[in-house]
């Protein structure tokens, strides 16, 4: 008895049915599209320029406040005591003036925070591996009941930065010995993510690193995705953006 | 920003109005509802609205787009917003109509079991079979690999399969019962 290979037997069953059903739609909205996406492009612009204000002048509210001796409500490098967070004190580039937002840190609330998926980097704010950073400012964030916001920040100086986006940039598209998790959708969201912010000549650019729930992980700057891969991980996850796990971490093993 | 205001408006609405059909008729493959179908449209067309100039420098951006909607459709958020329980096995929720042709009743058996099959299977099964895409293209638009994009599709064909064969048997037998009637 001939074996049959069931794609070539029903293949064609499933190409008839889908075309069939595609063809026989016709309620669907076609107008309009356009228009309706230029006005919640517009839209998105005006918030994220509202939000950029606001960021600013919580971050100026904080400097002010950090200046004046008070104690910042983040756990940052310097209120960790580790020696890895004292490593990342001295870390700070000498001789390259920080940006207004590595002054300002990491912003309390991110777009990650609300962001429809691990690669949804806005626009624009992706950084181009191929541009050169001189600073680096970690933030990491958390996402469970109870402890959404941020989670830590560490800043490091252009050389580690530099040295982060050199092993990034030569990740393929996906680490094929990380498991293919499954779960429900439920469980399948992350409880944390970092935020890579470089100090870059056309001011902050960003990297989104993924390393938890079952969808994704690696590293995503809006057009690229890279695969997490331990090598730049161990050269910023210290002091207080260093998680205790993740689902991906936990199989990666040497992070 | 200057690119954009000098390629973007035109462009964009002509390239919109000539594919919104083929857009929208994918995503009614890859969703099965006619309202998600344009909402993940709809979306997908406002992330390239805004990175416009350089999703049309792309070699296909129909395919980019679609590109889009697919990853739209199997995101965390989305389904998370969707609050979809994902289905343990495939199985048949509605009977084939029966409309005098086999043809017709074989197509309608198999979109009703594409409604059964969890997200990324159904994905997997529209990018093979209405895209007619590689496995390795399927791997990459799913972030999966090759391997599990095959077994998901491979999946799906059984369960075509054993929908097939319950819908024959159950014609026999209506077939033979008809009979049976016009005997007696």
């Amino acid at each position: 008895m001939p074996e049959h290979d069931p794609e070539q037997e029903l293949g064609p069953k499933f190409t008839s049915a889908l075309h069939n059903q595609a063809g026989v739609q016709n309620d669907l909205q076609t107008t309009g599209l356009a228009q309706e996406a230029r006005r919640r492009v517009h839209r998105r612009r005006q918030t994220w320029a509202v939000a950029a204000c606001a960021v600013l002048v919580a971050g100026a509210i904080g400097g002010v406040w950090s200046f004046a001796g008070g104690e910042s409500p983040v756990a940052t490098s310097n209120s960790d005591s580790s020696g890895d967070s004292k490593a990342a004190a001295t870390n700070k580039p000498e001789g390259v003036a920080p940006s207004v937002q590595a002054q300002v840190g990491c912003p309390v609330d991110h777009p990650v925070l609300t962001a429809p998926g691990p690669d949804a980097v806005p626009a624009g704010t992706g950084l181009d591996l191929n541009t050169m950073v001189t600073g680096l400012r970690a933030c990491r964030y958390g996402f469970a009941e109870g402890e959404t916001g941020l989670l830590g920040q560490e800043s490091f100086n252009a050389a580690t930065a530099q040295q982060v986006v050199n092993e990034i940039k030569v990740l393929p598209e996906r680490n094929a010995k990380l498991p293919v998790f499954k779960c429900a959708p439920q469980v399948s969201k992350p409880s944390e993510a970092i935020v890579l912010r470089f100090d870059t000549a056309a001011g902050i650019r960003e990297i989104w690193v993924w390393y938890d729930g079952c969808e994704s992980a690696g590293f995503f700057t809006g057009t690229h995705t890279y695969g997490l891969f331990s090598a730049p991980l161990k050269l910023f996850m210290t002091g207080s953006v260093r998680p205790s796990g993740g689902t991906y971490l936990d199989a990666l093993k040497d992070w | 920003m200057a690119a954009e205001a000098r390629t973007g408006p035109l462009d964009f609405e002509v390239w919109v109005s000539e594919k919104a059909d083929a857009l929208l008729r994918f995503a009614y493959v890859l969703t099965g509802d006619a309202s998600l179908a344009e909402d993940a449209v709809q979306d997908a067309l406002t992330t390239a609205c805004a990175r416009w100039g350089r999703v049309s420098r792309a070699d296909d951006p129909e395919a980019y787009v679609k590109r889009m909607v697919v990853n739209a459709h199997i995101s965390w958020w989305r389904k998370f917003r969707r609050r979809e329980a994902p289905a343990a096995d495939p199985v048949r929720t509605a009977r084939a109509v029966s409309d005098g042709t086999s043809a017709r009743a074989e197509s309608e058996a198999i979109w009703a079991l594409c409604a059964t099959l969890p997200d990324k299977q159904r994905a997997a099964v529209v990018l093979r079979f209405y895209e007619e895409l590689s496995y390795a293209e399927i791997a990459q638009l799913l972030h999966c690999a090759e391997a599990t994009a095959r077994s998901h599709v491979h999946r799906a064909l059984a369960a075509l399969k054993t929908t097939l064969s319950t819908e024959n048997t159950e014609s026999t037998e209506n077939t033979r019962s008809t009979e049976g009637a016009e005997d007696a």
